[in-house]
């Protein structure tokens, strides 16, 4: 038996086994405080300066083995590069030996806290962030004088990061392919970690209780991404099946990827569109390459960020054109912005709600901010004229703000017309299926518009009254929970109704045990990331629709979310047995609600 | 910009004038943590002392920390300070950053 295994929560799937390594253990609480002799302080200033010097040197090295997918984090690595350069740390720390009389180790760290409560102030959320790179920066010069560390950094060969928590920061600082896997004690499926590992196709756990103390640098130790566990230092027969579920897991992999340009059909001849979710044009590449029929969702929010100023509608407009001339006649659904106006407290300034995710965001926000609003529209029908491009609203709670945004897109239309530019009158108009209001009178709303758009992460949220990055509550969260069930299969059939398209984009369209039960209520299109694509796709090629049917009867039956996960698991699964092996623990982990 | 209306020489006190030029931070997500690193960069190859002063606050060209407290968002202006025997081209050189938006397309 392993000397320890400790639960986790899967962000990307696979197996590693290799030797840990620690980043970011907190260095304050290891930090000696020692007083110095009049005559050591030039020694102790010598030796700040040279642990700033080698660190340098560390991070050029770095930044010239960093892998080409990652380019854009060597910005980050060059403004880090920059703060060990800068005059102000170093002399800060050194000030303090030379006042203070104390250790280098602990005049640094006074040095940081200095900054620090400079950055406090500073009302642009973004330049605010970046103490955590000073931390980060700091941390490797730490090291260095602590003379901790860099042993295992030099050490040859691949190993496995290990961290209480991880930020953008503290990755680009790694080299990544020396990286095999991630765990980490903090963070949530949609955590930076699961992001980054997904990118580089590593596995990764996030909230791995216990880790700091059950695991030392140098440990051997399994991340199983698959079933969601890390094995510490564990015996050679754990070691031998691990190995064996390693092989099987790439040579699955591999076949999921050659067949992932065929078409989503299932056994007996029912298709079903499979479409992309992303938030970024690069990120067209990925779509394409991994089988994606379209955009299901384009999140627009990215635009709007981190920037002082509002985008103006040529940018906006360039940006979907590009993005609809490339997809054409491939399927788009530019969703309208997202956004709260915790967002853009430089233009609007702070509402300071109580309770922001029940508050003025997305349509709700663009509504009062007619101006920004009809500057997205104009945009969006300006792409129109160049691929099939659809619009699609969010946060839609009644008939109210469905007719409301809709005579704001006629008026942009209109002004269009007017000018002379070209668009697409044409474009179909869909909404988000995010609030239980609107699950409640999807037979209203259906009359509204052209197609239905079902966001199941809010949704269940909403749904449940739980907020899924809150760890106290995060178990309830319950995709198969009959209550969701339910309220998808009412939305579909309301579509359905009305003949219209219905959509699901959310988690629960890359969950492999609820795409089957989404068939069987003949849903339209599934949205999800690209990644996700091929193994759902390969999912819906061995399904036969008459099981899938048979299934959903049997499950809006169903009283307990575990009996719903038993008979996913006993039926239906059956029928595909290697997901069956890679897969299985997203059902365990869900029998912890009732 | 024209330079002759801008630049000024301020008094010195002491060895040399400092001499001074007007910009406008024009790139679209101001200085954030990229620009501020190139210009750091940049004014770290220069002998002069230089200063960059935005709504009375004064603070070193030559350190990215001090640059990014600044946060000048698009729109604001700042006055480049510099003194020493290279402050001139060290003016023409930061200038040059600020309207060629530090390489950034918008």
């Amino acid at each position: 038996m392993a000397e320890s295994v400790i639960r986790g929560t899967p962000v990307s799937s696979g197996i590693a086994i290799g030797k840990a390594f620690f980043v970011n253990r907190s260095y304050q609480s290891l930090l000696p405080r020692q007083t110095i002799g009049p005559f050591q302080v030039p020694a102790e200033v010598a030796r700040l300066k040279a642990a700033f010097a080698e660190a340098q040197k560390e991070l050029v090295e770095v930044r010239k083995r960093m892998p080409k997918e990652l380019k854009e984090y060597k910005l980050i690595l060059d403004s880090h590069l920059m703060m060990l350069k800068d005059p102000k740390l170093v002399d800060l720390a050194a000030k303090y030996i030379r006042e203070l009389h104390v250790n280098a180790e602990w005049a640094l760290e006074k040095a940081v806290a200095e900054v620090d409560k400079t950055f406090r102030d500073i009302g642009d959320v973004y330049i605010r962030e970046r103490i955590q790179d000073v931390r980060v920066v700091a941390d490797r010069v730490q090291s260095r004088l602590i003379g901790r560390g860099a042993e295992v950094r030099e050490a040859p060969g691949r190993y496995i990061i290990v961290a209480h928590d991880l930020s953008p920061a503290d990755t680009v600082e790694l080299e990544l392919n020396k990286v095999m896997a991630f765990a980490t004690v903090q963070g949530g499926k949609t955590s930076h970690t699961g992001i980054m590992a997904r990118t580089m196709g590593l596995p990764a756990l996030v909230g791995v209780a216990g880790l700091d103390t059950l695991v030392s640098d140098g440990d051997l130790v399994i991340v199983d991404g698959i079933g969601g566990k890390v094995l510490v230092n564990p015996d050679d027969d754990e070691l031998a099946k691990y190995h064996d579920l390693e092989l099987q897991f790439e040579a699955y992999q591999r076949r999921i990827i050659r067949s992932s340009q065929l078409p989503a059909e299932t056994i007996d001849g029912y298709r079903v569109q499979v479409l992309a979710n992303i938030e970024l044009f690069e990120e067209v590449a990925a779509v394409i390459d991994n089988g994606g029929e379209g955009i299901g969702l384009f999140r627009s929010e990215y635009s709007y960020l981190n920037r002082a100023s509002l985008p103006d509608e040529d940018e906006l407009a360039e940006e979907y054109t590009d993005l609809a001339a490339i997809m054409a006649p491939r399927k788009v659904i530019l969703r309208t912005l997202d956004l709260g106006a915790d967002k853009f407290i430089s233009t609007f300034g702070r509402l300071d709600e109580a309770n922001p995710a029940m508050g003025l965001r997305a349509i709700r926000f663009c509504l009062k901010h007619p101006e920004m609003f009809k500057t997205q529209l104009r945009a969006i029908c300006r792409a129109s004229a160049f691929g099939n491009v659809s619009i699609m609203f969010p946060m839609i709670s009644g008939l109210r703000e469905i007719r409301q945004a809709k005579a704001k897109l006629v008026q942009a239309q209109d002004e269009l017309r007017r000018e002379g530019v070209a668009f697409n009158p044409e474009m179909p108009v869909g909404i988000m299926i995010e609030l239980p209001a609107a699950v409640m009178i999807a037979e209203i709303l259906a009359q509204e518009v052209d197609f239905f758009s079902i966001g199941t992460n809010d949704l269940i949220q909403y749904s449940l009254g739980i907020d899924r990055s809150n760890h106290h509550v995060s178990y309830l969260y319950q995709p198969l929970h009959p209550a969701a069930l339910r309220s998808i299969k009412h939305v579909v059939d309301a579509a359905h109704e009305a003949g219209i398209e219905v959509s699901l984009c959310g988690e629960v369209a890359s969950d492999p045990y609820c795409v089957p039960i989404l068939m069987g209520m003949q849903i339209d299109c599934i949205s999800l990331s690209p990644k996700a694509i091929p193994g759902i796709k390969r999912i819906i090629r061995q399904t036969r629709m008459e099981d899938c049917r048979a299934l959903l009867k049997e499950v809006v039956d169903c009283r307990t979310v575990n009996r719903i996960n038993r008979l996913v698991k006993e039926t239906i699964f059956k029928r595909y047995p290697e997901e069956l092996t890679f897969f299985a623990s997203l059902l365990d982990s869900d029998e912890l609600g009732g | 910009m024209n330079r002759q209306d801008n630049e000024k020489a301020v008094a010195g006190s002491g060895a040399g004038d400092v001499l001074s030029r007007q910009v406008v931070v024009s790139n679209q997500l101001g200085l954030h943590a990229r620009p501020a690193g190139v210009l750091a960069q940049e004014a770290q190859n220069f002998a002069s002392k230089i200063q960059l002063v935005s709504q009375e606050q004064e603070v070193d060209a030559k350190s990215i920390l001090d640059i990014l407290t600044l946060a000048a968002a698009r729109g604001s202006a700042i006055e480049i300070r510099a003194r020493g025997e290279d402050a001139e081209r060290a003016l023409d050189r930061l200038e040059r950053l600020f309207l060629t938006r530090f390489g950034e397309k918008k």
